[in-house]
């Protein structure tokens, strides 16, 4: 899911904003990206791909969901 | 805030710009030119949908090739589940979207002749996939290639539009109402036709699986269509902490799931096709497996002749970055043992609609994976593949009723206008739950394995009070901080609609047949039925089973694909 968006290398192009598919990034007053809707990340990588500066790390790890199977947490 | 309202005039509304969407705008635009198209998508513009994360592998009949000998693949595949008509004639078109996306500019694996490289899939004899030349971006570039081709031929297209409900003029569907999701202005749609091309339902599984909710399937349940398939969830195999794409091409190849133990138990509940056989059934082993105390489940590629890997380790795009923070982190899927879990992922069920898209419902169209297609098995490349045809079918359709149609007006309707305004934006600023919250019920609900895998009447009964419970509690108690949230709200309606329809349909079911495995009813049982559902008295659900009308089809049911198996 989505880590971290670095304010000092984001130089406001909202290209990520714009690209979400889930909507999860938008710019702050200051205009820089800030994950506003970080529990709908679905790790697509879709927004690390399209920053011009690296501003964005995406760690590959999905969210965690409720288990399958009884005692364990896969 | 103030959310005024847009009001937009359009020959053909399209729901959904992911494959299907865009394959019937290209067709509408093509055969009805002076017409207008707009494609609406509650995802950004020019998204491209789920097709946007595939890898871009289509399965396809080539020039020359035996349709029958596919259809009689998919007729044993399916257990005699398949509409042998409708399939043919999606078959005989799938070369032509593959050419398409060639002249397109798309281009696929080719071997030192010149010829396309094919990949067999699940053990059949003729159903086959053509992988995209580089793996990575498959998926992507077609969106790209085809979204170049809209453009040219002058389609609307809107994103953040979140749909809420459609608009009628008499028996007729005109349009639909929905709000932007980052505005929160209210959008108004008159259309002398729609298509539904908004995929599946599902219970947001990650990587590429969180948008298909079903809100397009509970919009055209709502207007009168007929549902199928509802008992088939696809339950996937998926690495248990990451995404990955192109399991399908790694099978046929060598790629296996090993116990604990490092037994390639596939071979034990299929001696004939082993490891390279449909999810299905390797979820239903892996589930038995991790029951019986032999998990975790690891992932083994190291059978794979290392000449056949430049198929398969990404080269680009969001996979080729997947694949090196993996590395990094010491999860190498060609080096390394990764831990996979089955996966209930997305649902099946879809509109009962004809080969162009006709619902019965008069301007209503369906596309995609909109529509029930396949009862439960899944072939690699199979999407790609029926969701451009379908698509190209329901354009095709859309322009054929228009040509005959009345032209609808677009006044008139302005106090049920008012009235959806009303109704869609009532949760916004109120307290209550979360959306999330919701989602996570639903999910804890529908993911134990005895509701998704090895499914019992107990465990779906139990399932069922569950998610009347969150349909008559939770969900009326949703409520939304911001559009964004009243786009969620409506995504976990659709999700509890959809797990109601799941589980009534699973119980419904009581044999074992296709993609649905009910351990109580481990056989399959007399002839081959569809499970039909029709909106009854007070919007609930009434069941209506169909004999398959084999008596009119060309191929004669005389062997199972599931009989390869034994679970009992």
């Amino acid at each position: 899911m989505i880590e971290r968006i670095d304010a000092e290398k984001c130089i406001g192009c909202g290209q990520c904003v714009r690209l979400c598919p889930l909507d999860a990034l938008r710019l702050n007053e200051e205009g820089k990206a800030y994950i506003a809707y970080p529990e709908d990340c679905m790790t697509c990588f879709i927004c690390e791909r399209a920053c011009p500066s690296g501003a964005l790390y995406v760690h590959p790890f999905k969210e965690q969901l409720p288990s399958v199977f009884p005692d364990s947490d896969a | 805030m103030n959310y005024d309202a847009e009001v937009i005039t359009t020959d053909v509304l399209i729901i959904g710009g992911g494959s299907a969407g865009l394959w019937a705008a290209k067709r509408f635009s093509e055969a009805a030119p002076e017409r207008s198209a707009l494609i609406v998508d509650k995802g950004p513009k020019d998204w491209g949908g789920l097709m946007t994360m595939a890898g871009g592998d289509f399965d396809a009949v080539l020039p020359g090739e035996d349709v029958d000998a596919w259809v009689q693949d998919l007729v044993y595949y399916f257990d005699g589940l398949c509409n042998q008509s409708d399939m043919e004639e999606i078959l005989r078109r799938s070369g032509d979207r593959l050419r398409d996306y060639q002249k397109f500019g798309c281009e696929f694996f080719t071997k030192a002749d010149g010829t396309l490289q094919s990949v067999p899939q699940r053990g059949l004899d003729h159903v086959r996939l053509y992988p995209a030349k580089l793996k990575g971006r498959g998926g992507e570039l077609m969106v790209k290639n085809l979204v170049k081709q809209l453009k040219d031929q002058k389609v609307g297209r809107l994103g953040r539009i979140q749909i809420t409900e459609l608009l009628r003029h008499g028996e007729r569907i005109a349009g639909a109402v929905g709000f932007d999701t980052l505005s929160g202005k209210f959008y108004v749609f008159h259309a002398q036709a729609v298509i539904l091309a908004t995929g599946m339902g599902g219970w947001k599984t990650s990587y590429g699986k969180n948008t298909p909710t079903g809100e397009g399937v509970a919009l055209g349940y709502g207007a009168g269509a007929r549902l199928m398939h509802f008992e088939f969830g696809r339950v996937w195999n998926m690495p248990r902490y990451f995404g990955w794409e192109g399991q399908t091409t790694l099978m046929p190849l060598g790629g296996r799931f090993i116990n604990a133990l490092g037994e390639s138990f596939m071979d034990k509940y299929s001696p004939i096709l082993g490891a390279n056989t449909d999810p299905h059934y390797t979820t239903i082993a892996m589930a038995m497996e991790i029951r019986a105390g032999r998990g975790p489940i690891y992932f083994d590629l190291s059978r794979i002749n290392p000449a056949d890997t430049v198929l398969l380790r990404p080269q680009n795009g969001w996979q080729k970055l997947n694949y090196d923070k993996l590395s990094a982190l010491g999860m190498d899927l060609f080096r390394d043992n990764t831990e996979w879990v089955p996966q209930m992922t997305v649902s099946y069920g879809g509109i009962d609609a004809d080969i162009y898209g006709r619902t019965g419902v008069p301007g209503l169209f369906a596309a995609g994976t909109a529509c029930a297609t396949e009862p439960g098995v899944y072939a690699g490349g199979f999407a790609l593949m029926t969701t451009s045809v379908t698509g190209h079918l329901a354009g095709e359709g859309a322009a054929a009723f228009l040509q005959g149609a009345d032209s609808l007006p677009s006044t008139g309707q302005e106090a049920e206008i008012a009235r959806l305004r009303t109704e869609a934006f009532k949760p916004l600023g109120q307290q209550g739950l979360k959306p999330k919250e919701v989602v996570t019920c639903i999910q804890r609900a529908m993911f134990p394995y005895d509701v998704s895998i090895l499914k019992t009447e107990n465990a779906l009964l139990h399932a069922l009070r569950e998610i009347q419970r969150i349909r008559t509690e939770d969900v009326p108690r949703m409520a939304a901080a911001d559009p964004h949230y009243l786009m969620k709200l409506r995504e976990a309606d659709a999700m509890a609609f959809v797990s109601e329809l799941y589980l009534r349909a699973s119980l419904a079911r009581q044999e074992t047949r296709a993609g649905h495995y009910r351990e109580d009813f481990p056989q399959r049982k007399g002839e081959p039925r569809w499970l039909l559902w029709s909106k009854g008295a007070e919007g609930k659900p009434v069941a209506t089973w169909k004999t398959v009308p084999l008596e009119s089809y060309k191929h004669p049911v005389t062997r199972y694909y599931q009989d390869n198996f034994r679970f009992a």
